[in-house]
């Protein structure tokens, strides 16, 4: 297995790219979430009883992470994106999650920066996401938007904590996707974020990004390709923080053209809600607990090649112990449950007659750390 | 519908719990090391006076105060310079409202070794010094020497106030020694002959020699009319307008009695 000389190899590189370029402070920090994943529905073969579809045991993620700050202006940041299971072929990953460069004070802007590399996506909830819920951010969870991608973006902060902002280009393909994965896109995805906090506790966002993919016409041949579609793509984001509640709710519209197609029979609009409740118990019982509720709807409906209408509901609690003197936690447990339901006269018959909908019991330790080596 | 009504009654319902949770006669503060000696002094003086409120006091360094007053978890966030607007953004984000109260007045003081006869430095030079430019007291002046850099960890407000005010963002020298408190700064200069640190006005000590800055001695005088270039406000932050036990104290820090306290740690009072 080549993971553990692709490993060593990036763990060298990271660990003397601060030291050859003389780097101000390090922080070597890392998150490593162990998970029980149980998954319950029925199948094709036997539709009249339930049957247990996962029950696993894996390091689902892990990242290793190395932070540099060459100077007040200038930092970067390497993550190593892994995880280990047997329930996969090769029983582990890894890639390079994130690899950027944020140089502050070139622009004549105060608090913005420019971040150039593999970073985050600015796109709805998927660059906060922190997931005080096991599950994605419902824009990566419904492939809507990749949560890393390489790209050059100006972001920065409006003046008395008024909100943030974003414009960025990026490649489009997202961080996991190489060699033959890539579908020979060579059009960029540009975006726009704006987050306003017009008073506190109250957060009102939005995103546009416009992405494509694959090619219009083939290198080859230089006949259209049927595959080639351009999204326009959108979310609305609402944030109420007020004592122990911190209410989220997102609205995502995905609009994909296929231009190639002439009769438009490939083009759909899908457009999805959620709604994410959190309380937290810290000051009432004097330990650092959660309750977490998440309510997901997911029209694609009008996609012809996967129809579907789904509705989620998660319940979750988390309870954070041991933190850093910032009061970050440092060991998180974590327990949701999530119901999956797919409508079944808004759905395909992949999707319709129970078969996708689902169950599934997710326990995680999630612990995490950061040390400043020097 | 009916999910919005249940989300609706659970914020109605924790907001009226929050309220009749709400802790009385306790204060949490943490934050800035410069304004740790402040606080503490501040806090025994006050629960002498008020028996009935206990207040307990941390360090950390002022972004470890800032972060914690944005996780909730203390009434105050003690800091030696002014919120950034990336703080100010994930406080209010999260619904908290911070509001800086200014406590003392101070001067970031340069320091060297009681044996160096260096009396002044420029702006440029103190630059020079901390990004490497400079390596020997001789280039300055003084004797042959080579020059220890010690300089403040990044947690830290006063060091983030000399990086700007002094360095101008710039990097420090890769072997310059990184501490985690002024006491610590103070420490290793007082026993280092050829060290060179700088420190909150409340931390010198007579082991130690103060070099003036641009011909500009660090004074009461020369903080407060702004000559010296390396003055600075201390301050508090709270959650909202500082109300209840919190208003209490922090208004008694800024009066007469206060800031004659803010003046016996050695630093610089408000008026």
């Amino acid at each position: 297995m080549k993971t553990p000389i692709y490993f060593s190899l990036i763990l060298a590189l990271l660990l003397s790219i601060p030291v050859v370029a003389g780097a101000a402070e390090t922080t070597l920090g890392g998150e490593f979430w162990t998970r029980w994943t149980m998954e319950s529905g029925i199948s094709a073969a036997d539709s009249s009883s339930t049957l247990i579809k996962k029950n696993a045991l894996a390091l689902d993620r892990g990242y290793f992470d190395l932070k540099t700050k060459f100077s007040e202006q200038t930092s970067a940041r390497f993550t190593i994106d892994l995880f280990s299971t047997d329930t996969v072929s090769d029983g582990a990953g890894l890639k390079l999650k994130y690899a950027f460069v944020d140089f502050g004070g070139i622009l004549p802007i105060p608090d913005a920066k420019i971040t150039a590399g593999l970073q985050k996506v600015y796109f709805g909830t998927i660059y906060d996401w922190d997931y005080s819920i096991i599950g994605k951010a419902p824009t990566d969870e419904y492939k809507v938007a990749n949560s890393a991608d390489y790209g050059l973006t100006v972001n920065g902060y409006l003046p008395s904590g008024m909100g943030e902002y974003a414009l960025g280009v990026y490649n489009g393909e997202g961080y996991k996707k190489f060699g033959t994965n890539l579908k020979d896109n060579t059009r960029f995805e540009y975006l726009a974020n704006l987050r306003l906090t017009p008073i506190p506790g109250v957060t009102l966002g939005g995103s546009v990004m416009t992405n494509s993919a694959e090619r219009e016409t083939a290198l080859a041949t230089d006949l259209p390709v049927s595959g080639y579609n351009t999204q326009m793509l959108m979310d609305g984001v609402a944030r109420l923080a007020y004592g122990p509640v911190d209410l989220w709710a997102e609205y995502i519209i995905k609009d994909v053209e296929y231009p190639n197609v002439a009769d438009g029979s490939k083009d759909y609009k899908a457009n999805g809600l959620m709604v994410m409740p959190i309380i937290k118990l810290y000051n009432y019982l004097g330990e650092d607990i959660q309750i977490i509720g998440r309510f997901d709807r997911w029209d694609e409906t009008e996609n012809a090649s996967a129809k579907h209408l789904l509705t989620a509901i998660t319940g979750g609690i988390n309870y954070n112990f041991m933190h850093d003197d910032s009061f970050v936690p440092a060991f998180q447990l974590q327990l949701n449950a999530t119901q999956k339901t797919y409508d079944p006269d808004e759905s395909s018959s992949s999707y319709a007659h129970e078969l996708k909908d689902s169950l599934t019991i997710m326990a995680q330790l999630k612990w995490r750390f950061a040390n400043i080596l020097k | 519908m009916r999910l919005y009504t249940i989300i609706l009654l659970t914020l109605i319902l924790s907001l009226s719990v929050s309220t009749a949770f709400a802790k009385q006669g306790q204060i949490t503060c943490s934050g800035s090391t410069t304004v740790l000696p402040i606080a503490q002094a501040a806090a025994e003086a006050f629960m002498d006076k008020h028996p009935n409120i206990n207040i307990s006091v941390r360090g950390g360094g002022s972004g470890v105060g800032i972060a914690a007053l944005q996780n909730g978890t203390v009434q105050i966030a003690n800091s030696s310079r002014p919120m950034k607007s990336k703080e100010m953004s994930a406080c209010k984000s999260k619904g908290i409202n911070p509001v800086g109260y200014a406590v003392a007045n101070d001067a970031i003081a340069i320091v060297v070794h009681k044996s160096n006869p260096v009396k002044n430095l420029t702006l440029k030079q103190i630059k020079d010094i901390y990004t490497g430019k400079i390596s020997n007291w001789k280039a300055l002046g003084g004797p042959s020497l080579p020059i220890v850099v010690v300089s403040r960890d990044v947690a830290s407000g006063t060091f983030e106030d000399f990086n700007e005010k002094a360095l101008g963002g710039a990097k420090v020298v890769a072997s310059a020694q990184l501490l985690a408190s002024n006491n610590a700064v103070v420490s290793a200069v007082a026993s280092t002959p050829g060290a060179v640190g700088y420190a909150g006005l409340g931390y010198i000590t007579d082991g130690i020699n103060v070099v003036n800055v641009d011909n500009i001695t660090p004074s009461e005088t020369s903080a407060k009319n702004g000559s010296y270039q390396l003055a600075r406000k201390l301050y508090m932050f709270t959650n909202g307008k500082a109300s209840g036990d919190v208003g209490i104290f922090i208004g008694w820090l800024q009066s007469a009695e206060g800031q004659a306290i803010v003046k016996d740690q050695g630093f610089i009072p408000l008026d």
